[in-house]
């Protein structure tokens, strides 16, 4: 990661706005994929946070003298069978979307990086037993094992997050190891092994911060297809339950009035579509600035 | 080298070719207005350090260039045609048909998952107009030509049933099996054993000689090019800088390039108390435009009209041109900068004390079918203080493996290592030697850190000091590997190794990943540093010149077993072993005189498999001399006290 970090310190600045200068001269920023991506999501992030601020109905807000109103200023996103604003509940939908998509990619990344590491590293019954459950996880679809762990613990967050989770750990379980075999024989771990550096020196030194980089660009895809599962649980009724929103429930709400009020279901979706295109040209973006041949 | 074309007429002529590489950090001027003929029958060199543009040029020829790449300008007649306008469909019936090519991978260029006989017979069958069974015919006609053993069954192979001698071996009989009027040839042997390539360039040589095929034969072996062409070109910055008849070029070499080129590889005559000549700096970086001569900045000749204006080839007589202002190129600076290149005379004295010890070293590795390679079989051998310890032998023939039990990095399966104090290791590849988030002060500093040497400020002057020692400028430290060159990197490995005063530091083909002109200046610095501390190496190579130049001792390793042990000079020049023997041959030496009077009996065959060892002598399968008795008894090496040691029964 270090080819990334800022170098732009040609000038003594001081102040916020010089910050933001020497920022935006950042090379993550000049590449367009992760510019465009910036673009989409940091919006979606500011509007996300400010939402409780914002003058906007709340989420859970039922008005019976505006049911099924056209998008308008007061409305921006129009309102539902009850009354609700679309957009307030579309906000508190992306809040979800954001808070499953970042818990899977951590969970993942966590739990993948180390399980893998040993199991790459070590090799032998280590390497068999981690494998042998992540070959057992990886024969089921992952939507499909999402379906089963939801129906079986239950609806709410920390069971989606639980369940996508669980589809996410193999596969970075699978990546991480790969990662650590190939560069296990590589001479610069033999060139160590002759000092006798410790096993974990060389995982934590030489293993590790060589296998971040492709571990953070899945991350960044994994979340994306989180939020996707999310909204497809939450859509097929067993992810987050109403009244509270999800963009999946929201779609699914808006799915039976889409000839008379196609904003409900169609207004939310675009936005699970802007955030997962957003997730995907970053992370497009970031595994182009890291591939050396790319320089 | 008689070469006496009956009627001279140009096959292929290509004028003022340019192709350029569009990358993002701006055009590369690849081939930068290259002309040159090629008479028929004719087998010309194309030689040049990596960046010099030959691949460029010679994929130019055939459009085969890779994505970023174009031919930008030229005119490429084949025959009297110009091939550079034609359509690639057009240009398909040119392909295969009357241009054949063998490249340098032939892992890569043959599709892994077709059989021999499909990837053969359908181009034999279209270039020639024969139907199935006669092009299958013909197929194994070619295979056995070029020395595949039973081409009837092989040709049903699979490519990775074949080791990469029969890879290129049946990548030439698709070349040359439609009968093409010239063969284009890009590194065909760099990836093979000496042993090996002798055997392919010898088929190289006589099937189109025979077929009356013109070639061009890109390589970075000046040896080779001696062994093999009649025409050099010598390609430097995208353009050729010399061009001539190979026993000119070998003999008078006008240009500086070729010049310094040719002296920077160990003769077999040449004594340890020479110095290397070296070419210093590295080539131009081709994304600039370049002012006056490429060569300018490395040449001990350049003067102020060098710098200003680029030569262009100018006649100096025998068909021979070359592209420099000077008459004669290096000449003077050579004759005055000769006098400084020895070093201090400070031969080899041993006093007796032994720094590493091998005694019945043997590794075993278990496959997955339970069978047992014996990479290691009994080797026993010593290194005295202050001594260079050469080992040579094929791939496979266990020397990597010899140094990874020294270093500690694999465990003898038995028999016992002795090493008094430290050994340290310098890698083959220098792009992997280094972990690529690390800076350079980090890596060389990581022994010290690991065994907790010194503080952090101690450390970094100790960094710095070893930085200097081989040569790099000590601002180095914050840079990463990736900013280096791969000489550069080559030194840092050096100053990595050295970081913990070891008493003995292992070499593993230190110099064969790198460039020609950058080999010398690596191996200077071992025999400087070797001097300088009293450290002994061991050096592997499989560069018989490079090591008997470098080397004290040299042992010959053979299966898993030294074969042969003495001294440097004498084993080069009297080489007992009949393996050892085969090995010397098998070098190409720079020099057309030497090869042409070469016998042309490269040694047959390829290493027998280590899964199951022969009861007898280990070489008795391939070896010329091999009677019962060898089959028999295995010869041993006798008592390693002596000196010269030789495991053969009919050494003399």
């Amino acid at each position: 990661m270090t080819d990334i970090t800022l170098t732009t310190t040609s000038a003594p600045k001081t102040g916020p706005f010089a910050i933001l200068l020497a920022a935006s001269r950042h090379p993550l920023l000049s590449h367009a994929k992760v510019r465009l991506a910036l673009l989409i999501l940091i919006p979606i992030l500011v509007l996300t946070i400010l939402a409780p601020v914002l003058p906007i109905q709340k989420p859970l807000e039922t008005n019976l003298r505006a049911m099924m109103q056209f998008p308008s200023i007061e409305h921006v996103f129009g309102t539902d069978k009850m009354g609700r604003d679309i957009f307030s509940r579309t906000l508190a939908g992306v809040q979800i979307s954001l808070l499953v998509g970042f818990s899977v990619a951590s969970i993942a990344l966590t739990f993948g990086m180390v399980l893998g590491t040993l199991a790459g590293f070590y090799g032998g019954w280590l390497d068999r037993a981690i494998m042998t459950v992540v070959d057992i996880f990886l024969a089921f679809p992952s939507l499909l094992l999402a379906i089963g762990l939801v129906s079986v613990m239950g609806t709410g967050i920390v069971p989606v997050i639980f369940a996508i989770s669980l589809a996410d750990v193999p596969r970075f379980i699978r990546l991480q190891r790969s990662q650590v075999l190939s560069l296990r024989s590589r001479a610069f771990i033999d060139a160590a092994r002759t000092v006798d550096a410790s096993q974990y020196w060389l995982m934590t030194r030489h293993i590790v911060p060589n296998t971040i980089a492709p571990m953070l660009v899945a991350a960044s895809i994994a979340a994306a297809n989180a939020i996707l599962v999310e909204a497809s649980l939450s859509f097929l009724g067993l992810g987050i339950m109403p009244p509270q929103p999800s963009l999946g429930n929201i779609v699914r709400d808006g799915q039976t009035y889409l000839e008379q009020a196609w904003w409900i279901s169609t207004l939310p979706g675009v936005v699970i579509l802007l955030i997962a295109i957003g997730l995907h040209f970053l992370s497009d973006g970031v595994r182009e600035l890291l591939d050396p041949r790319s320089h | 080298m008689n070469y006496q074309a009956p009627v001279k007429t140009t096959l292929l002529e290509v004028r003022d070719l340019r192709t350029q590489f569009q990358t993002a950090s701006g055009t590369v001027k690849a081939v930068d207005g290259v002309s040159f003929t090629i008479e028929r029958g004719e087998r010309l060199a194309v030689v040049g350090e990596s960046g010099s543009g030959k691949s460029a040029m010679a994929m130019s020829i055939l459009r085969l260039l890779t994505h970023p790449g174009r031919v930008v300008g030229g005119e490429i007649l084949l025959d009297g045609r110009d091939i550079s306008r034609l359509s690639e469909g057009q240009l398909n019936t040119v392909r295969g048909r009357l241009v054949g090519t063998v490249f340098q991978d032939p892992m890569s260029s043959l599709d892994p998952v077709m059989r021999i006989s499909r990837q053969m017979i359908e181009p034999i069958m279209r270039n020639l107009r024969l139907n199935r069974d006669q092009a299958r015919a013909e197929a194994i006609k070619w295979l056995d030509k070029v020395g595949i053993p039973e081409p009837e069954r092989r040709i049903e192979a699979y490519p990775f049933e074949m080791s990469g001698g029969m890879r290129q071996r049946v990548m030439i009989a698709m070349a040359l099996a439609s009968r093409p009027q010239l063969v284009i040839a890009d590194e065909p042997t760099t990836a093979l054993d000496v042993t090996i390539q002798a055997q392919i360039v010898e088929v190289l040589k006589t099937l189109t000689a025979e077929a009356g095929s013109a070639m061009m034969f890109i390589t970075h072996d000046l040896g080779l090019v001696a062994r093999f062409a009649h025409k050099v070109a010598v390609m430097y910055a995208g353009r050729i800088v010399e061009f001539g008849r190979v026993e000119d070029i070998f003999a008078n070499p006008a240009h500086p390039y070729t010049q310094s080129l040719l002296g920077t590889i160990p003769s077999t005559t040449m004594l340890k108390s020479e110095r290397l000549p070296q070419i210093s700096g590295l080539p131009p970086d081709m994304r600039h435009e370049i002012t006056g001569c490429a060569f300018k900045d490395r040449c001990a000749a350049a003067h102020d009209r060098c710098l200003a204006e680029a030569p262009r080839l100018t006649d100096r007589g025998h068909e021979h041109t070359a592209a420099c202002w000077t008459p004669h190129g290096l000449e003077q600076a050579l004759a005055t900068g000769q006098q400084h290149a020895t070093r201090l005379n400070k031969p080899f004295e041993p006093d007796g004390s032994v720094v590493v010890e091998l005694n019945a070293l043997r590794k075993q590795f278990a496959t997955s079918r339970k069978m047992v390679v014996r990479a290691v079989n009994g080797v026993n051998l010593r290194v005295h203080k202050g001594e260079t310890l050469g080992i040579v032998g094929e791939s496979g023939c266990g020397k990597s493996t010899v140094a990874r039990m020294l270093l500690g990095l694999e465990r003898p399966t038995s028999g016992d290592i002795f090493i008094a104090g430290l050994a340290q290791m310098v890698f083959q590849d220098p792009a992997a030697s280094f972990n690529p988030k690390m800076t350079i002060g980090d890596i060389v500093a990581e022994p010290l850190v690991v065994k907790s040497r010194g503080s952090k400020a101690e450390r970094l002057d100790t960094v710095k000091r070893l930085i200097s020692q081989v040569g790099l400028d000590p601002a180095f430290v914050e840079r990463y590997p990736h900013q280096l060159s791969g000489g550069q990197r080559q030194r840092v490995a050096v100053a990595r190794a050295l970081a913990l005063n070891p008493s003995v530091v292992v070499a593993d083909e230190p110099t064969s990943a790198l460039d020609v002109s950058v080999r010398a200046q690596i191996i200077n610095l071992l025999v400087d540093l070797k001097e300088e501390l009293g450290i002994s190496f061991v050096f592997i190579s499989h560069d018989l010149l490079t090591v008997r130049y470098i080397s004290d001792r040299i042992a010959v390793m053979y299966l898993g077993e030294v074969v042969e042990y003495g001294a440097a000079e004498e084993v080069f020049a009297d080489p007992r072993h009949p393996y050892t023997r085969a090995l010397i041959d098998a070098v190409p030496v720079p020099d057309p005189v030497v090869e042409s009077r070469r016998a042309a009996t490269p040694l047959q065959g390829e290493l027998p498999s280590p899964l199951n060892l022969p009861k007898g002598c280990a070489f008795a399968s391939r070896c010329p001399m091999a009677t019962d008795r060898c089959r028999a008894e295995k010869p041993a090496l006798p008592d390693h006290d002596l000196s010269r040691q030789v495991a053969c029964h009919y050494a003399h």
